[in-house]
């Protein structure tokens, strides 16, 4: 009988102990912050990507820079979609000042931000959603960064040249205007686009996909990607054959800015992670003391080539700490 | 001779002790835990938390009620989540997509989910596969694939009505998703302690061989089980498609495991015959008072995961005991 009801005890005092534990850093945290009166809750796809750790780490900033509490939390995967859900109304039960949140699957938290939305601010970060008393969106404007993107391509080419667009998986909303924006800017600068096709926005079907077209031509100049990870797989194929092709991506992550170094990309469209983070905070913070918000917030992108990439990389190895 | 049925008589008054200690244990670590949660944030025990926990624990309680009945029978359903995925697609695309009504939708999405458990239970049966975790990884697969083919990829939102309210209305402050928890629940108490196909799974889980040799139709009761799994796998999906307002193809994904969980921490046995209702019920609780719990005082995702594991495995300690314990008897 004691053999049975020990673990169970032992476990619940273990798990007590545990959340003792917890619960006194959090009230040494906010102790340090007792003059703060504002709380804003940011809910994340997850807290576990590169990507996701520059977003926290811009919101954390700006909580500090404007002396309120920040809660940061996100499921472990940005495959746990329910799990976020179940976060996002954790927070909201907890009565914060505003919500930050960057919904992975846009419908899923639609029923749950209705209802915050009637009472505080709701900001969306990085992924939009459509619902009845948003606040605003700040993310990437996709179709300018695919602009902008092509422009710098094209500086590097000469007319005529012929170039490849590789894009997103087909209906992904993100992927397909930055695809729009480089096409617009390429045609412009009289580039010929000899071929446009997805690959999902994964490294090995990029490869294979850029390997078929060079079958056919292996006169192409350059290549434009909707994200970096595609670019990095267009890169081992032109390496293959020993080609000499101009490659940007779109992103800006770590990998990408480090092949930029070696010699391997040319250049890539990096989003604005930390800003998008930080801007979001100070946005909801701004929306808390009733102040109006443009319905759309554009939180910029850089271009990376080799002059500023080691500038880049150091940027991101700082706020990844 | 009497002397041996005296003490066989003691013995079984001490099992009987024993579980009701095993159920009285976790419900003893889910009060604790409760207990301990209220004193260290300010949030726990307020109505609309407590609310939220019945509606955030649903889910999982219905995948693992289901999940229950193959782990009475010493077997396991690895292919619920993808089930719950394929059935609610489906019901997108009837009930939505091609305007054909509520009614039709939540039908083919039952349908589908018992379809597809069926389709379990005769692989184990009438293929003789060696164990139903071969069978259920495959259906797992072929379930998830299918999800993700008919509608490439793309979620579907903008259900009707009816469709989303097992997962979003209330009565009163009670979401009704609990109160189908709840009933679920007492319908499958019923089932397996009052009748005889209930005793049979049991029976099974006891000893399989020896449940055949006794009479027991074996293989019906095993396609029985399975079938019900996977329609309890497919209720779950209508209540997650009413709390989110949409279906999605990767929905789901990874839910057998916590319905697993919530069983086995509930005090049921990997190896079949041991296990209850009520216990379950008070597995998904504990993993959802946790889940709950540690978002309210802010530890991260992976941190979860870890507190998560351990309890698992404690679980489990409490299992393989009582195993070496009634072995030694």
């Amino acid at each position: 009988m004691k053999k049975v009801l020990t673990p169970f005890l032992s476990f619940a005092l273990v798990s007590s102990l545990f959340l003792a534990a917890c619960n006194d850093d959090q009230s040494s945290s906010s102790g340090s912050n007792s003059d703060a009166d504002k709380n804003v809750s940011v809910v994340l796809k997850t807290t576990s990507s590169p990507y996701w750790k520059y977003v926290e780490a811009g919101a954390k900033k700006a909580g500090e820079d404007l002396g309120i509490n920040v809660t940061i939390v996100g499921p472990s995967a940005e495959s746990e979609v329910i799990q976020q859900v179940n976060m996002l109304e954790d927070q909201i039960s907890q009565s914060p000042d505003a919500i930050l949140i960057s919904p992975t699957q846009p419908d899923t938290v639609i029923p749950a931000l209705e209802r915050a939305a009637k009472d505080i601010p709701v900001v969306l970060i990085d992924s939009d959603a459509t619902f009845n008393g948003k606040t605003t969106f700040i993310g990437t404007e996709n179709f300018s960064a695919g602009q902008e993107g092509g422009k710098q391509l094209a500086n590097m080419l000469q007319k005529g040249d012929k170039v490849v667009l590789i894009s997103g998986a087909l209906g992904n909303p993100a992927t397909d205007e930055r695809i729009k924006g480089a096409k617009a800017a390429l045609e412009e600068a009289g580039m010929v686009i000899v071929s446009e096709q997805p690959a999902d926005s994964d490294k090995t079907k990029a490869m294979s996909v850029m390997e078929n077209i060079l079958e056919k031509d292996q006169d192409i100049k350059g290549v434009f990607s909707a994200n970096d990870d595609m670019a990095l797989g267009v890169l081992r194929a032109v390496q293959a054959k020993n080609l000499d092709i101009k490659i940007f991506g779109t992103d800006g992550t770590e990998e990408a800015v480090k092949s930029i170094l070696d010699n391997g990309l040319t250049g890539t469209v990096a989003q604005n992670p930390y800003n998008m983070g930080y801007q979001g905070v100070e946005t909801a913070v701004k929306a808390i003391s009733g102040e109006s918000i443009d319905s759309r917030i554009d939180s910029g992108i850089t271009i990376i080539t080799k002059e500023n990439a080691q500038e880049h990389l150091d940027f991101l190895k700082s706020i990844s700490k | 001779m009497s002397e041996l049925i005296e003490t066989l008589k003691v013995e079984k008054k001490e099992q009987g002790w024993k579980k009701l200690l095993s159920k009285f244990g976790s419900l003893l670590a889910l009060i604790i835990l409760m207990a301990v949660l209220t004193m260290t944030t300010d949030k726990f025990l307020t109505v609309s938390n407590l609310m939220n926990i019945a509606r955030q624990s649903s889910i999982n309680a219905l995948l693992a009620i289901g999940m229950l009945l193959p782990i009475l029978t010493a077997g396991i359903d690895l292919s619920v989540g993808s089930i719950l995925a394929v059935s609610i697609m489906v019901m997108g695309i009837v009930s939505v997509n091609m305007q054909m009504g509520a009614v039709a939708g939540i039908a083919v999405c039952l349908l589908i989910g018992a379809g597809f458990g069926l389709l379990n239970g005769l692989l184990l049966t009438k293929l003789r596969l060696p164990h139903p975790f071969i069978s259920t990884l495959g259906t797992m697969n072929i379930a998830r694939g299918i999800a993700l083919i008919i509608t490439a990829a793309a979620p579907i939102a903008g259900f009707p009505y009816l469709v989303q309210f097992l997962g979003s209305e209330f009565v009163g402050p009670i979401p009704v998703s609990f109160l189908l928890v709840i009933a679920v629940y007492i319908i499958f108490h019923i089932f397996l302690t009052r009748t005889q196909t209930g005793r049979y799974i049991y029976a099974i889980g006891g000893n399989k061989e020896a449940a055949r040799l006794s009479g027991i139709n074996v293989d019906r009761v095993l396609i029985i089980v399975y079938t019900i799994s996977g329609f309890m796998a497919a209720l779950a999906g209508l209540v997650m498609v009413g709390r989110v307002n949409s279906a999605f193809p990767l929905a789901g994904l990874s839910y057998e495991l916590d319905a697993i969980a919530a069983v086995i921490i509930g005090g049921a046995s990997f190896f079949g015959g041991v296990g209850t209702v009520w216990g379950t019920l008070i597995g998904a609780l504990i993993i959802a008072v946790l889940r709950n719990g540690l978002n309210l005082l802010n530890v991260s995702a992976d941190f979860q995961m870890t507190v998560i594991g351990v309890v698992i495995i404690a679980a489990v300690f409490v299992d393989v005991l009582r195993q070496r314990k009634s072995k030694a008897n």
